[in-house]
């Protein structure tokens, strides 16, 4: 039988070994992987292992591990009369050719997987889709009272702007008016501090003011539930006002303002 | 379908994970026992659908179905998984016989599998399962659920049966 040209396979994340390439000398002569005298293949894969000479020494043991026992079978096989040979003598014929089986069944698995990638057909999961839950405590009630309280306002601003389109609200102007307001009283409602009849304009610098003054620590600021009215509280400490007004008569200073500590 | 197989597809749909029979038992308000029967009616319901009931053990979760891989890879710009034949060889060893170890790995194929395990969990094909109690207390390996999911599985009895050299077709045991 020649022996082909072409070189065993190698791959780049590991050759395929010695019993692969012993199967492939199986499956080129096409002779019964069961009944075939693995001695007689010896040969032929000496010749194959000769040519993987590029191969790591380590590797190319493997390959000469498996050649020595085709070449013992394979002398075992033309003179019968060496049958009584040492204990140790190894992996038999029969263990070779199961060990042989049961590698062609493994590689026959690695191809039909195989087939399966290359197809293509695949399944995929459901991923990143994390369920954003709504806020607790509102309903849609409370949000379409709010909608319609924005409209409200947004209605008035257009008439305003017709009768006053000149009407300003300065945040600075704002900020101090509330502070004045929190001279007299401890603690006022977002409600109260709009008035009766807010502009859209007004309503928004006073929120701008609070939240100006609560960067501050000038205030506190409640809401109970999602959509409910504001409370705001003075902090009592921290205005000038608010210590002028104190019962110890810390002297006021004009400009002290509360360290703004990054709120 | 009743209403148990209703709400495991209720749960299996937003969940982004497979989800475990207990689990599903317990969220549910049934028992086991109740789950598997619905679990089935679930898994033969979606077989006309563009989903499939896939399971590892005793998780569940649904997945896409494998004839539909080519849209939702366009949709999602998914690049097919590539495994050298050397990585496929040590894949399908772990996959027949789980859990195995290295050792049993290259017994088989005959040649160090350092390189190919490496590969292979990389990609998270395969994963570690704890130790075997013997000599030397080797890692145990097995399929991970990206596996099932890359090779288009519902479960490992859908591991491909192939003709052996005897003759037979391919009776290994799954877990």
């Amino acid at each position: 039988m020649t022996i082909g040209p072409e070189l065993p396979r190698v791959t780049v994340e590991g050759f395929d070994g010695p019993l692969d390439l012993l199967l492939e000398l199986v499956e080129e002569r096409k002779v019964d992987i069961l009944t075939v005298r693995l001695g007689d293949l010896a040969e032929e894969y000496l010749a194959r292992v000769r040519a993987l000479a590029a191969l790591p020494a380590e590797e190319v043991s493997a390959f000469l591990m498996l050649a020595s026992r085709l070449v013992l079978l394979k002398a075992r096989s033309l003179l019968p009369s060496l049958e009584p040979l040492a204990v140790d003598e190894g992996e038999s014929e029969e263990e070779l050719r199961a060990r042989l089986l049961e590698y062609a069944a493994t590689r026959e698995r690695a191809v039909a997987l195989g087939q399966r990638l290359r197809a293509g057909e695949r399944g995929f999961h459901r991923e990143g889709g994390t369920v954003e839950l709504p806020p607790k405590g509102g309903s849609t009630d409370a949000l379409a009272a709010a909608w319609t309280r924005v409209l409200a306002l947004a209605v008035r601003q257009r008439e305003e702007d017709i009768v006053a389109p000149s009407e300003r609200y300065s945040v600075e102007q704002r900020t101090a008016e509330i502070e004045e307001l929190f001279q007299t009283a401890e603690r006022v409602t977002f409600a109260e501090l709009l008035g009766d009849d807010p502009t859209l304009g007004f309503a928004i610098v006073t929120f701008i003011a609070l939240l100006d003054l609560y960067r501050r620590s000038v205030i506190d600021i409640v809401q109970d539930e999602l959509f409910g009215e504001i409370t705001v509280t003075s902090k009592g400490r921290g205005t000038p006002r608010a210590a002028a007004r104190d019962e110890d008569g810390v002297p006021s200073d004009e400009d002290e303002v509360p360290s703004d500590d990054g709120m | 379908m009743t209403p148990t197989a209703n709400a495991i597809q209720a749960v299996l749909f937003v969940a982004e994970v497979p989800v475990s029979r207990a689990e599903l038992a317990r969220v549910i308000g049934v028992t086991p026992r109740a789950i598997d029967a619905a679990l089935e009616e679930l898994g033969a319901t979606l077989e006309d659908t563009g989903l499939r009931l896939a399971h590892e053990a005793d998780d569940w979760q649904i997945l896409t179905a494998p004839a539909n891989a080519p849209y939702v890879s366009a949709y999602l710009g998914a690049d097919r998984l590539r495994v050298s034949s050397a990585s496929l060889e040590t894949l399908a060893v772990i996959a027949y016989k789980q859990p195995a170890t290295r050792a049993e790995i290259e017994a088989i194929r005959g040649v160090n599998c350092d390189q190919t395990i490496y590969t292979l969990m990389q990609r998270r094909l395969i994963e570690e399962r704890g130790r075997r109690e013997a000599p030397g207390r080797p890692i145990l390996y097995g399929t991970t659920w990206e596996f099932l999911e890359c090779f288009g599985l519902a479960s490992l009895d859908e591991l491909p049966r192939v003709m052996t050299p005897e003759g037979l077709v391919d009776q290994e045991a799954t877990p």
